[in-house]
């Protein structure tokens, strides 16, 4: 079965959710919601692409891994700025300047893979490599960092928010974890030899896909009402 | 509270913190002045008396202590610079003068006695007999008439208006007829001949008055230090008290953080800032809303600063 279109519907929805979340809210938030926002935009470049008129430049798929990336790392850095709020209770810098710095780090990526040679194949599956590295690892320290800022914050309106971002990492480790597995020992290439594996890495890749596009989804939604 | 009839008015009702007094003394020894001048402050009542240009007297009386010479000179001045008091000048005769002197400086035999309750007769007997000199004083709370005795001798009468002994007894003893009236019997211990020194040829008034200033400067500045330390104190209460009252709402509609925020963004508001005011408030109310609104939404946020305004009101009416 192919999930790709359901993913790429419901990434569409929870991407549009948490831009337009990143629009009303405080600055705090920003970094967060263009962080998953982002997730959408890389999904999009990585499964939009056979819908797309030149669907065979290996530098969409490589933009797609990128953006991935700079996804995982704005949300992070989110979570991090949240978490010295707690603690400090100081918030500083604008909105414009989260915008235009992811703005402008994509840019740099684009332009980077432009004046270098065309990805092929193992180039790709490099960068693929680095990019679900830094989702699995940073998966596990946002679950940590989030739990630390429920511990400050439960008590609040807010509160119930970070335990569903919880989840949503979870769900993301293990989409994001399976891919690394399956990435790392090549079961992709070699499900012949190990259907088991390759095919249960899938079945919770795409399980887990499904649900973190469904929970980011809920889950700014959610926070938009708790924030109302 | 030194009873003595008015005698002569010079004047009276003058603030004497207004006046220069050594200069106004020197001005009553130059003019040759016989009488008394009567300081009542807040701590105490106050008497100099002049008999031909000599300041032959000085007494200070408070509930507790009884100055004299220049000690007394030196509380008139702290006490007339130190403000609310009330001078009065009386003329009086130079015997009349060294009368109340002795008067002043003499003790007392029996004091408040109800001249109704009185045995009159029996008492003027009795100083007849112990040959007192010294003199009874006859008041009431309007009036006060004074009978000099020596050596158990009525000598004369001083009330209120007259300028030397008078051998009437009728205005004096009209007091005693009077409602209410007390008496005090007196006894003077110097006698009235004696050649008593002028205060003012051995003492630097004029010195006397700069240090009653530079005390009573420092008297006033140690009183509005207190007064300061005082009105700090309060505002530091009332300051801790809209702080717990704003923590409470915080937290009731924040959570802990709430109470965290409210804590730290009324010190960014106040600080430098000393006093409570509405400028304050109104940039605590804007800080907090800009920083709850990372945990909250702006009707929980507008709920939680409204339930404040309506708290601070009602806390500053009481505090």
């Amino acid at each position: 079965m192919d999930w790709s279109i359901v993913q790429l519907i419901l990434w569409l929805i929870a991407g549009i959710v948490s831009f337009y979340f990143s629009l009303g809210s405080a600055r705090v938030w920003t970094s967060i919601a263009v962080g998953f926002g982002l997730t959408l935009i890389g999904e999009l470049l990585l499964y939009a692409r056979p819908f797309l008129p030149a669907p065979d430049i290996p530098q969409f798929e490589a933009m797609g891994f990128i953006v991935e990336t700079i996804s995982i790392l704005v949300m992070s850095h989110g979570f991090q700025e949240y978490y010295v709020f707690s603690r400090t209770l100081e918030a500083e810098g604008s909105k414009l300047m989260v915008y235009l710095s992811t703005i402008g780090v994509i840019a740099g990526s684009l332009v980077f893979i432009l004046i270098n040679p065309t990805p092929e194949f193992d180039n790709l599956r490099l960068i693929e490599v680095v990019s679900l590295t830094n989702w699995v690892f940073l998966s596990l320290i946002n679950i940590d960092l989030i739990r630390k800022i429920y511990s400050n914050v439960k008590d609040s309106p807010i509160g119930k928010g970070f335990l569903a971002f919880m989840l949503v990492f979870i769900f993301m480790f293990l989409w994001k974890g399976s891919e690394l597995y399956i990435r790392v020992y090549d079961l992709d290439i070699l499900a012949s030899q190990f259907p088991f594996r390759y095919n249960l890495s899938v079945a919770v890749s795409n399980i887990a896909n499904i649900l973190a596009s469904l929970s980011v989804g809920g889950t700014f939604l959610s926070l938009a009402r708790l924030l109302r | 509270m030194i009873l003595l009839p008015r005698g002569n008015p010079v004047k009276e009702g003058i603030d004497p913190g207004k006046v220069n007094l050594p200069e106004a003394l020197v001005k009553l020894q130059k003019g040759h002045f016989t009488g008394y001048l009567r300081f009542d402050t807040t701590q105490g009542t106050g008497i100099i008396i002049f008999d031909n240009g000599r300041l032959i007297s000085g007494l200070f009386e408070t509930a507790r202590e009884k100055l004299i010479a220049y000690d007394a000179i030196f509380t008139v001045f702290e006490r007339s610079l130190a403000g609310n008091a009330s001078l009065d000048i009386y003329r009086l005769s130079s015997a009349l003068a060294m009368s109340i002197h002795a008067l002043l400086h003499g003790n007392v035999l029996f004091l408040g006695q109800e001249v109704q309750l009185l045995d009159i007769r029996g008492l003027l007997g009795k100083l007849k007999e112990d040959k007192i000199s010294g003199c009874l004083r006859i008041y009431t709370k309007e009036h006060i008439a004074l009978i000099f005795y020596r050596a158990g001798h009525p000598l004369g009468f001083f009330h209120d208006g007259s300028t030397d002994i008078e051998k009437n007894a009728e205005n004096s003893l009209s007091v005693a007829k009077l409602p209410g009236a007390k008496i005090d019997v007196l006894t003077a211990e110097v006698s009235e001949e004696d050649n008593l020194a002028d205060l003012m040829a051995s003492a630097d008034l004029t010195q006397m008055w700069a240090k009653a200033k530079q005390t009573v400067a420092l008297e006033r500045k140690s009183k509005e230090n207190e007064v300061s330390r005082s009105l700090e104190l309060r505002e530091k209460e009332r300051r801790q008290k809209v702080v717990v009252l704003f923590k409470g709402i915080a937290e009731k509609s924040l959570g802990k953080i709430g109470a965290q925020l409210a804590e730290k963004e009324f010190e960014k508001a106040l600080a430098g800032q000393g006093l409570v005011s509405e400028a304050v408030l109104n940039d605590f109310y804007q800080r907090l809303g800009k920083a709850a609104r990372l945990v909250a939404g702006p009707s929980t946020v507008k709920r939680m600063v409204d339930e404040m305004q309506r708290g601070i009101k009602t806390l500053l009416k009481t505090a």
